[in-house]
């Protein structure tokens, strides 16, 4: 009887045995995790591998859902990676709890030549190098605007523009919307109405962390936004863009990957695409969202300056313009893709590429996830019509304030 | 046959006709959206997704894993669910009531605990963190527990008479006429490990350990976008060899759930 | 534990049934002690992995706050509705499934298969389709539009959207469940039908003393499973709705995930947990008690 039970045993052990496969260790290996497809990655790194003999990158692939557990996972048993991709959103916190190593003399450097700097500083110091961003612009549908007696080539630029726009294109037929309002759906609201309070000159954080999201400029933005949502239909991000593919949608503001995705699946779709409208011709910008992918370096990595290196290996201009034109939905973080004719012979990437100067990310906080679960929940209760505008951004600012004093 | 049981295996069949409609409707769906594009039916995305990574290789991890876990849990399963059916066991009520916790809590809060823990017995990364922690599922434990309290011990206790083995009797007695329950054993650890995610993507970190389901995620996804076609071939090509092993053991499972009705 | 037996051994070594108890044992003490305690601990801790600052006792501080936190109890009233609505639905479709499938009519093995196909996918797989499925433009509003009726925003109208993804759960659960009771059936000895079709039985009076009694321990468990698994709703609402419209559709789960990973406050997310583990016990140990397997009861009702 104890055979069978050596027996089994055995049988863990064997299982046991599989664990020890050998890893080598000589020569320097950099770990770098990051989110885009390997086949994208995989040129840059080997090129630098090139340049710096001996040292080995091993490049690991993280989902967009699962890869943040994952990271807290290995920070918490001391196995974080040398080198990191981060989400805009999520740097702050990093910065905060003290695990990323300090940028700001690689900063100094080179500050002027990119842009989305804002969710890589925490306190003055600056914790991220910006690799690549994506922003959100306008997407309008050429016929349609004919159809409803609009000019194809002359986009909406103000707000009535496009209140006018969405009207006209709504009253065209039942299964036809002027707007495309998201709804349903949790961590994009705000980025897409915050594209008109930012414009009107309105933000969340003041710069010395003062709470300003019920100020009379979100106030109008909230009331305009709630204008337009009559001409709209109101749906998930997933859902305005399979509607504005099928011809059904007239205006809505996206991002570059319904470009790639519009090409192969609706070549027929005869749209254009625009800055976001301000306010009105004397007042106001352009302003939208952007998402940036930020390069950190963790404090407890024991290959920090390779990793560094590493970091701005890839997040130079050629590599960051490599991994856009492959990926085709983000552009580089630099400012010289605005003279850089990649980018600038399609008339919609040039739009997607200025649209960035004026774009911003979400506020650079450690609380910020807190706050954006206020923020979306008090716009969803405005466009769902439980709240009024006033009410509603006066009680999400009370809290986003408890959040601010919180990590004081 | 009578009239009456005529018009029963008419409605019957009706029922099940009904049923099976609006079962197989998403599913066909999701079979054309796999094979559609622009309109026209390709095998386009099929052929893109296989190409785009370690396919094989993904697939030959995933065999290995669900077969040993499979192995594992029809033996340790059997073991454990007959103890707990068929003998006192001191504090019996309590090891029972910790083997149903061990899926009473959440996963997601064992996910950090286990990672370290797979760190410091140096696991991560291997196989042996992929399948030593589901060699004894549960839901199998309490499974085959169920089954067997439902049915009187009276062979065991004639083969115990003919001076029988305890092992013998579980191998020789019990495990044949659990087949119904393995059977259902089988299909279940199968599935749940052919479909795994979490763990195993947080638990390996190289390509040449990834599973198909983490291949697949890792290939199909974007950040604000769905890529409909390929992640419908990818789910068509994940599922295929569940289905093709459904057909091939087929007999056997059937024969299985059903061993007990022809006796 | 109705048939035990006490097995006098006179062998050395370990007594049989912890023999047969060992490699679970080792397994579950080898993997599974250690995160319980480390997330047990938790509850009363304020942890976050990235802190890098000392990990500090918090008392029941992390338990008071579900009494003044309105997103738990939303998520709480949420999942209590949900599984409620789930458990019962999906056990009686399936047993009503298994109960046909009995019937030996043509092309049953078709039909069992058809009926299972949906558990071969994963939950994500099948999320996103559905996802999709309920979409205004989804094949779900293309039908109905068809027969006449209008379509719906299934997922964007909070009244509906918990719904809808209810029906989806037990659209993808009932078909292996139906071949969990398919199987028990099996185990229920012919004489016991052959003796209830002698005095007369008839079909529901067979099924409510025969068929009933002699399944009620796999019904138990897969009421049992059933209800953990529905406390532990993830998947579909992370895809789908990631817990909105207004809430509608956040559950303990996601709730806990989020405080968790997004948020990083570790101890809040570990007693949302361990509210999960408490409420499943509590429900699993009433449907085991209800639902006491006793064979010899079926006996001699028959």
């Amino acid at each position: 009887m104890n055979k069978r039970l050596s027996a089994i045993i055995l049988g863990v052990g064997v299982a046991l045995v599989f664990s020890c496969s050998g890893k080598d260790r000589d020569g320097e290996v950099i770990h770098f995790w990051q989110f885009w497809d390997v086949a994208f990655v995989e040129p840059l790194v080997r090129e630098f591998e090139a340049k710096h003999p001996g040292v080995r990158v091993e490049i690991e692939q993280l989902t967009w859902k699962s890869g943040l557990e994952k990271i807290q996972a290995a920070v918490a048993s001391g196995t974080q990676p040398d080198l990191c991709e981060l989400g805009s959103t999520w740097v702050p916190r990093f910065s905060y709890e003290g695990v990323l190593e300090d940028l700001t003399a690689v900063y100094n450097e080179i500050a002027d030549s990119f842009l989305m700097w804002e969710s890589a500083m925490w306190k003055g110091r600056v914790y991220g190098l910006p690799w690549v961003q994506g922003s959100r612009v306008l997407f309008y549908n050429k016929s349609l605007f004919r159809s409803a007696g609009l000019d194809p080539e002359e986009p909406p630029r103000t707000w009535k523009d496009l209140l006018d726009a969405a009207k006209r294109i709504h009253a065209l037929g039942t299964d036809i919307h002027g707007f495309g309002l998201n709804l349903g759906e949790r961590y994009v609201l705000y980025k897409k109405f915050m594209a008109f309070a930012w414009g009107n000159g309105g933000r969340i954080l003041g710069d010395d962390g003062s709470v300003l999201f019920d100020s009379p400029e979100n106030l109008e933005a909230l009331e305009f936004y709630l204008e337009l949502a009559d001409y709209s239909l109101k749906e998930k991000q997933e859902v305005l863009d399979h509607y504005f593919k099928s011809g059904k949608l007239g205006i809505q503001i996206s991002g570059a990957w319904n470009l790639r995705n519009y090409s192969i699946e609706a070549p027929g779709l005869e749209y254009g695409v625009a800055l976001v409208p301000k306010p009105s011709e004397e007042k106001g910008v352009h302003a939208s969202f952007a998402g940036a992918e930020i390069l950190i370096v963790f404090k407890n990595s024991k290959k920090k300056e390779s990793a560094l290196e590493l970091a701005r290996f890839l997040h130079d201009y050629p590599r960051a313009r490599a991994l856009s034109v492959s990926e085709q939905s983000v552009f580089p973080a630099a400012k010289r893709a605005l003279s850089d004719s990649t980018f600038l012979r399609d008339a919609k990437r040039r739009v997607f590429v200025e649209q960035a100067f004026t774009s911003r990310s979400a506020p650079a906080h450690p609380g910020w996830i807190e706050m954006e679960d206020l923020i979306n929940r008090s716009l969803e209760e405005v466009l769902y019509g439980r709240k009024e505008p006033a009410g509603a951004l006066k009680k999400a600012a009370a809290g986003v304030k408890a959040i601010v004093t919180k990590y004081e | 046959m009578s009239r009456s049981n005529t018009i029963k295996r008419l409605l019957v069949i009706t029922g099940l006709l009904a049923v099976f409609v609006v079962m197989a409707y998403p599913l066909v769906w999701m079979i054309n959206l796999s094979m559609r594009t622009g309109g026209e039916s390709t095998i386009r995305f099929y052929r893109e997704v296989w190409q785009a990574g370690p396919f094989d290789r993904y697939f030959l991890n995933s065999t290995i894993v669900v077969t040993l876990v499979l192995i594992g849990n029809i033996l340790f399963c059997s073991m454990a669910g007959y103890a707990f059916a068929r003998y006192r066991i001191p504090a019996g009520k309590i090891l029972f009531f910790l083997v149903i916790s061990t899926i009473m809590l959440p996963k997601q809060v064992i996910l950090v605990p286990m990672y370290i823990l797979m760190q410091k017995l140096h696991l991560l990364d291997t196989y042996a963190a992929l399948t030593l922690p589901f060699l004894a599922d549960p839901f199998n434990i309490f499974l085959i527990r169920q089954y067997l309290v439902s049915i009187p011990p009276d062979c065991e206790e004639a083969a115990r008479l003919e001076g029988a083995g305890e092992f013998t009797v579980l191998f020789r007695v019990v495990m044949p006429v659990l087949k119904p329950a393995l059977a259902v054993v089988a299909i279940h650890t199968s599935l749940i490990n052919w479909n795994s995610f979490l763990f195993p993507f947080i638990l390996t970190n190289s390509t040449s350990m990834r599973t198909l389901p983490v291949g697949l995620a890792l290939l199909s996804q974007g950040q604000h976008s769905i890529d409909w076609g390929h992640m419908m071939a990818g789910a068509v090509i994940s599922a295929l060899p569940v289905v093709v092993a459904f057909l091939i053991f087929q007999r056997q499972i059937i024969s299985g759930l059903t061993s007990g009705m022809t006796r | 534990m109705e048939p035990t037996r006490i097995i006098q051994t006179k062998r050395r070594g370990l007594p049989p049934p912890l023999m047969f108890l060992l490699p679970w044992a080792v397994v579950y003490a080898a993997f599974f002690v250690f995160p319980f305690v480390f997330s047990f601990l938790l509850s009363f801790l304020s942890y976050n992995p990235l802190s890098t600052q000392e990990t500090s006792w918090t008392g029941i501080s992390n338990f008071s706050r579900l009494f003044e936190d309105p997103d738990f109890q939303q998520a709480l009233r949420n999942t209590l509705l949900f599984v409620i609505v789930t458990v019962p639905l999906t056990t009686a479709a399936a047993l009503g499934l298994a109960l046909l499938l009995r019937e030996r009519v043509p092309g049953r093995d078709l039909f069992k298969a058809g009926f299972f196909l949906p558990s071969i996918l994963s939950m994500v797989v099948i999320s996103l389709l559905f996802k999709l499925f309920y979409a205004p433009t989804g094949a779900l509003n293309g039908a109905l539009t068809t027969i006449g009726l209008g379509g719906h925003p299934w997922l964007t109208d909070p009244r509906t959207a918990l719904p809808a993804i209810m029906l989806m759960d037990v659209w993808a659960a009932v078909g292996y469940y139906a071949v969990i009771f398919f199987a028990a059936f099996t185990s229920i000895p012919d004489e016991l039908y052959e003796a209830a079709s002698l005095e007369g039985s008839g079909t529901w009076s067979t099924f409510r003393y025969v068929t009933f009694p002699m399944l009620k321990p796999v019904i138990g468990f897969v009421v049992v499973i059933n209800t953990i698994r529905s406390f532990q709703i993830f998947i579909e609402v992370f895809v789908m709705t990631q817990g909105g419209p207004l809430g509608s559709t956040n559950t303990l789960v996601l709730y806990l995930y989020e405080t968790a990973f997004r948020k990083l406050d570790y101890g809040y997310a570990s007693v949302i947990a361990y509210v999960v583990f408490l409420l499943s016990g509590v429900f699993s140990i009433f449907a085991i008690r209800r639902l006491k397997p006793s064979y010899t009861a079926a006996k001699k009702a028959v």
